[in-house]
């Protein structure tokens, strides 16, 4: 600015020739104008030398070539890529740059619960005939609701991205009685050739329910099939799993786990000295996933599970048995995306088939006994986003189409199967927040008999913390 | 079979497999790779890009990816984790070069100044992630696309700069329309639009009235208000100045309530609005409920590539938008 008023200054002043002022002040006016471009050289310079600095430290070649300027102008200023990209920089939230993240989330899950059997339809399940033996080893607590209020265990998961190498993360499930890890796992996140290993406790991968926590189930409580075979908290076990993404063109998932065997309801091991004793490792599974690539609406994916591991029972004070269980598995999901906001119209329709064969010798007073079960028990459920955020869903449990039981008591046996049927109503009113509604009725085969019984159920969770993102 | 071979090793090497996490992001990249890359988004343009399953698709295309693009600004947190976490692609993990947050050098709006809640609805703590309905930012994004492309493949360099050149021509193009851009460049104008100057420049220049392109379309609304749905249209009624401040939503990600909606009736009528925006994937609804009581008309378009007929490309959705908007404001 006083450059350019100068300079106006002594154009007017050179019309008046003759004048030796003039003439001094043009001098002047010549020689600032040459520091001016010497300066301006400099910094042109300066500013060219910095920014190939800035390039090399940042390794990083700029990929951005500068249009021309059309004024002429004799320095290019910085490209507008460039100089916004400073500007930018400082509006970045520090939150965004900070480099560890501890990810935290914990759920809170309460219902009020109703059922109409006498004893409850915890009590039922636990006696449904081929089903109903109980394990000297077996857990000391039952999760089934009872009639009222329930506060299901409060969650609190820890997930991390430990070094370059390995991430984990720990869900530790807390109740009244005291607090227990679900899972506690160690993961590699670089090793090549597709492949993975994890250790710790884990949810074992075999079928789909099983890998799902109980916040994350499409209706309030587990499959029939999985809480008789399983448990309540499904096959979580000490151990190791490795599996491989094959480089195959469509989805191909292959899994092998090995696991103490620890589970009471298809693995347990006795604690009596009647019994022979088996090291762990005792549970060995394999699984596959396999899904087809149906463009960007439908998504299918099956799979296939088996499980062999040593188990022991104790029937009564002296009679023992020692043996083996295998169980294989085949499950199936299909998903249609809608492509509307909230899940809206979205469709899944999901089903579990397990099948579990049990071969024991007898020991104690069964010496030479033998004692088998062969039992199965499948699930198949559909959801349905009616609005944003709504979904209806209805779920039908069988277990015990086969229910062929051999026991040194009763011989041979073919007992019934048990059903329920279960109708639920969820309303996500955020992604942290559900209210669902589910009444289901059941028809189960026990030792008196067959008894029916209605539950209803009225669900509240929230979870809190970070956002936790969804596996398929 | 050793055709096959030979095809499938041709094909790897002429190729760079790149997958974007939307398709707007797609359009950007190809425009900069050219056929220099394979370029598919994981969305489709049709869905909300919030919410979306972690398909075995997905993780497919992620585990054959050489280089990954996101929109950042935790747009994507509800899936990217998974598909990036299930792929098992280390060259593509969260802060490694091939993973590329397209956010890194946009201009950010409504980033939050201090502690957010989820009171406040789904707020993200690094500012609303819907930048791309800003040119400029396009234009941004594409030359963060093309900078790291260049250090990835520096072989590709010269082409990659080429074809940046290109698009930010086509682009300045469309937002300023020819007889600016000839005249000024498009650099000089976007300067100034970013200086919030561009009024000032163009009258400097002696081009006040050769305002072409979208700058021309949407020049006679500056000032006007609009309802929108959610608050994705933040940053065109900004780069525009059109007053974009009324929602349908009560707060991002809530649904419309009925005392929200009253109190958005009024709040409407006293600034004039004529039009409620919304993206398809939402419902009618709300909006219809607003129409039918201010007389504004509901205009639904969609903010994404592929979202619907008309947006082919990144720079033909923006057309229809700003066509549309031009039209019915």
């Amino acid at each position: 600015m006083a450059g350019a008023a100068l300079f106006f200054a002594a154009t007017q002043a050179s019309a008046q020739t003759g004048d030796a002022r003039v003439q001094k002040l043009e001098d002047e006016v010549n020689a600032l104008k040459q520091q001016m471009a010497a300066i301006q050289e400099q910094h042109v310079r300066e500013l060219a030398e910095l920014k190939a600095l800035i390039r090399k430290q940042a390794e990083s070649p700029t990929g951005v070539a500068q249009t021309q300027a059309t004024q002429g102008t004799t320095a290019a200023p910085p490209s507008l890529y460039d100089s916004l990209k400073q500007s930018v920089a400082s509006t970045v939230p520090p939150s965004a740059l900070q480099g560890i993240d501890l990810d935290l989330a914990v759920v809170l899950d309460m219902n009020f619960y109703h059922d109409t059997a006498g004893e409850g339809v915890g009590h039922l399940k636990q006696h449904l005939r081929g089903f109903g033996h109980h394990h000297a080893s077996g857990e000391g607590h039952d999760h089934g609701f009872e009639n009222g209020f329930n506060l299901r265990h409060v969650e609190l998961g820890f997930t991390a991205e430990v070094d370059p190498y390995f991430r984990a993360w720990a869900m530790v499930a807390v109740d009244e009685e005291g607090a227990g890890f679900e899972e506690a796992v160690i993961q590699t996140t670089s090793l090549p050739y597709g492949l993975t290993l994890t250790g710790g406790k884990l949810k074992s991968g075999i079928g789909r329910v099983n890998r799902q926590h109980a916040h994350n189930w499409d209706f309030l409580d587990a499959p029939l099939v999985n809480e008789l075979f399983f448990g309540h908290h499904g096959l979580a076990e000490k151990g190791v799993q490795l599996t491989w993404l094959a480089p195959t063109p469509f989805y191909l998932l292959f899994g092998t786990e090995v696991f103490n065997g620890d589970n009471a309801h298809s693995f347990a091991i006795g604690d009596s000295d009647s019994l022979p004793a088996h090291d762990a490792p005792r549970l060995w599974t394999g699984f596959v996933k396999a899904g087809p690539d149906l463009g960007p609406r439908h998504a299918l994916q099956f799979g296939l599970s088996a499980l062999a591991g040593r188990h022991q029972m104790v029937h009564e004070d002296e009679a023992f048995s020692d043996g083996d269980t295998a169980i294989f598995g085949g499950d199936f999901v299909y998903k249609y995306d809608a492509k509307r906001s909230h899940g809206h119209g979205d469709f899944v329709l999901q089903g579990e088939y397990f099948y579990r064969d049990m071969d024991l010798d007898g020991h104690g007073t069964w010496s030479g006994e033998r004692w088998t079960a062969k039992q199965d028990g499948y699930y198949i459920q559909s959801l349905y986003g009616f609005r944003p955020r709504w979904r209806g869903g209805l779920r039908w449990d069988q277990v015990g189409l086969i229910n062929d039981l051999r026991t040194p008591e009763e011989g041979s046996a073919n007992y019934d199967a048990s059903c329920r049927l279960a109708a639920m109503l969820d309303w996500k009113l955020t992604e942290f927040s559900l209210l669902r509604a589910q009444a289901g009725r059941g028809w189960y085969d026990t030792g008196d008999g067959r008894e029916d019984a209605w539950e209803f159920a009225l669900q509240w969770q929230v979870t809190f913390g970070e956002h936790g993102a969804h596996d398929f | 079979m050793l055709c096959v071979a030979a095809c499938l090793s041709n094909a790897q090497a002429a190729e760079i497999k790149i997958v974007t996490t939307t398709t707007d992001l797609a359009d950007i990249t190809r425009a900069v790779a050219g056929d220099l890359a394979e370029v598919s988004s994981i969305t489709t343009g049709r869905e909300d890009p919030h919410t979306l399953t972690a398909r075995p698709g997905f993780i497919l295309r992620a585990r054959d990816a050489d280089v990954w693009i996101r929109i950042g600004m935790e747009l994507e947190i509800g899936w990217e984790p998974v598909i990036l976490r299930d792929a098992r692609n280390t060259r593509i993990r969260v802060g490694m070069p091939r993973h590329i947050d397209a956010s890194d050098h946009v201009i950010r709006l409504e980033v939050p100044t201090q502690r957010v809640t989820r009171d406040q609805g789904d707020i993200h703590p690094e500012g609303n992630p819907h930048y791309w309905l800003d040119p400029l930012n396009g234009r941004l994004v594409a030359a963060t696309v093309s900078e790291r492309l260049c250090v990835l493949y520096p072989e590709h360099k010269a082409r990659f700069e080429e074809n940046l050149r290109r698009f930010e021509r086509d682009l300045d193009t469309r937002m300023f329309g020819t007889a600016l851009v000839d005249a000024l460049g498009g650099e000089n104008l976007w300067r100034a639009v970013a200086e919030k100057r561009l009024e000032a420049f163009m009258t400097e220049k002696g081009m006040a009235d050769k305002a072409g392109g979208w700058y021309g379309t949407m020049r006679p609304h500056q000032g006007k208000n609009i309802v929108t749905y959610h608050r994705s249209w933040v940053y065109l009624t900004e780069r525009f100045g059109l007053g974009g401040d009324l929602q349908l939503e009560p707060k991002p990600g809530i649904p419309p309530s009925a005392k929200h909606l009253a109190s958005l009736v009024s709040d409407a009528k006293a600034r004039k609005v004529r039009m409620i925006l919304q993206e398809p994937f939402y419902t009618l609804k709300a909006a219809e409920f607003v129409a039918a009581r201010t007389g504004a008309k509901v205009v639904v378009v969609s903010t994404m590539t592929g979202g619907s007929a008309e947006a082919t490309s990144y720079l033909d959705m923006l057309d229809n938008v700003i066509r549309k908007m031009g039209a019915e404001l």
